[in-house]
């Protein structure tokens, strides 16, 4: 049987009428009119994205501000040159992805899942090219301080993008808080970044590298909560 | 004025607060809904109370409609919502038993030349779950492969896939159906 003849057959069906009952009809119409007000449409994607790119930055640069900009001062020309213009575009990935899945039937680029896998790649890819001590001095000591460092700064990143999105409705709450998990994860890493002085390969690779995925669990875990709860 | 286009009108009407944009948006839009969750195994009891709870969400959230942007996948991700939100609670409060009960029904074998005077569900039966509503959307609610692809929250490429493993699956059933 060819393709066409599956097309007619279909269409077919799709052309059998389907009647909803009137009265159901008019009951909805009539439980929509009672509350009918005008409402101020939700600001675009890009806006939104926008956002949450000045959110990301804001915190990144309020929290090395607060603990010193030892690591940006300390990387070269070419090391900032990769970091954080790579930093920045996943950012912006990230935010995209975070607006979109808070508006119904947008668009997907990239799904957060993707992302996650990407950033990770990413970040690892550059911090393997960049540093080339395989030094491990005080590995987890240092390690949980920057790891719970970035996470710190990952949580206001979290709560002031669900402030400027909570007109949205996340049709995928386990997308939506991964996609969020990942941007915040992205702020702590940003931080790290500016503020951690600490170019030991394998330390970079792994403590810092590990706030987004950690970040994207944390908040794919929560969307999967609101879902699990909900009702 | 494409229908579409129209739809895009209504949709920014009934943000506006029009009332007869909002009747004309519920009688327009409902029986495509309504199919959309009859096609996914519900009875029409259930498509009834699946729409009433679909056009109460809309309602909620008419202000994530963006002006210019296609109006059906922005409905058919809040239907999907429901769809999936209603079948978690149905799980959750062990309303398994009714579940299975539709099942049966819904996944009968087909009729002896069932394929000359289809019904619908009846016809996407053996198609799993997103293979169905993708055959829906792009078939019966006449949606192109990017709406569909925002609707479901995928990429057109695999919005093309499960559309062809549907068409597979179709392919041998209506074989067997009419030999």
């Amino acid at each position: 049987m060819k393709d066409r003849e599956i097309d007619d057959i279909l269409k077919q069906a799709a052309q059998a009428p389907h009647d909803v009952d009137p009265a159901l009809l008019d009951r909805i119409a009539g439980s929509i009119g009672s509350t009918l007000r005008p409402v101020r449409p939700l600001p675009p994607a890009w806006l939104l994205a926008g956002g949450l790119v000045l959110i990301c930055g804001a915190v990144a640069v309020a929290g090395a501000a607060r603990l010193g900009f030892a690591g940006v001062r300390n990387l070269s020309t070419w090391e900032r040159a990769l970091i954080f213009p790579a930093l920045g575009i996943l950012i912006w990935l990230a935010a995209a992805a975070w607006a979109g899945e808070t508006i119904p039937g947008s668009r997907r680029r990239v799904s957060p899942a993707s992302l996650l896998g990407v950033a990770s790649v990413v970040l690892l890819g550059i911090f393997a090219v960049l540093f080339r001590d395989y030094h491990t001095d005080h590995f987890v000591s240092r390690g949980v301080a920057c790891l719970s460092a970035g996470l710190l700064h990952a949580v206001p990143t979290a709560i002031a993008g669900w402030l400027l999105l909570r007109r949205g409705f996340a049709v995928n709450s386990v997308a939506a808080g991964l996609a969020a998990g990942i941007l915040a994860g992205l702020a702590g890493v940003a931080m790290l970044e500016l503020h951690c002085a600490n170019f030991q390969a394998l330390h970079v690779m792994l403590w810092h590298t590990a706030v987004i995925p950690i970040g994207g669990a944390l908040g794919a875990l929560l969307g999967w909560r609101r879902d699990s709860t909900s009702g | 004025m494409s229908p579409d286009g129209d739809l895009e009108t209504l949709m920014v009407r009934y943000q506006q607060g029009d009332f007869a944009a909002a009747t004309a948006l519920v009688h327009r839009l409902s029986p495509r809904l309504h199919r959309f969750f009859v096609v996914q195994f519900a009875s029409r009891g259930a498509a009834d109370d699946l729409l009433q709870e679909t056009w109460l969400r809309i309602h909620e959230v008419r202000h994530t409609y963006r002006a210019g942007q296609p109006v059906l996948p922005w409905l058919y991700a809040i239907a999907r919502h429901i769809r999936v939100d209603h079948y978690r609670k149905a799980s959750r409060t062990s309303a398994r038993e009714a579940s299975l009960e539709e099942l049966p029904e819904a996944a009968a074998p087909p009729r002896p030349g069932f394929a000359r005077t289809p019904d619908m569900a009846e016809l996407l039966a053996p198609l799993s779950e997103s293979q169905r509503e993708v055959i829906e959307m792009l078939k019966i609610a006449g949606m192109s492969l990017e709406e569909v692809a925002r609707a479901t929250s995928s990429s057109v490429g695999s919005v093309k896939q499960k559309a062809h493993r549907a068409y597979e699956r179709l392919r041998e059933r209506l074989a067997g159906g009419l030999s």
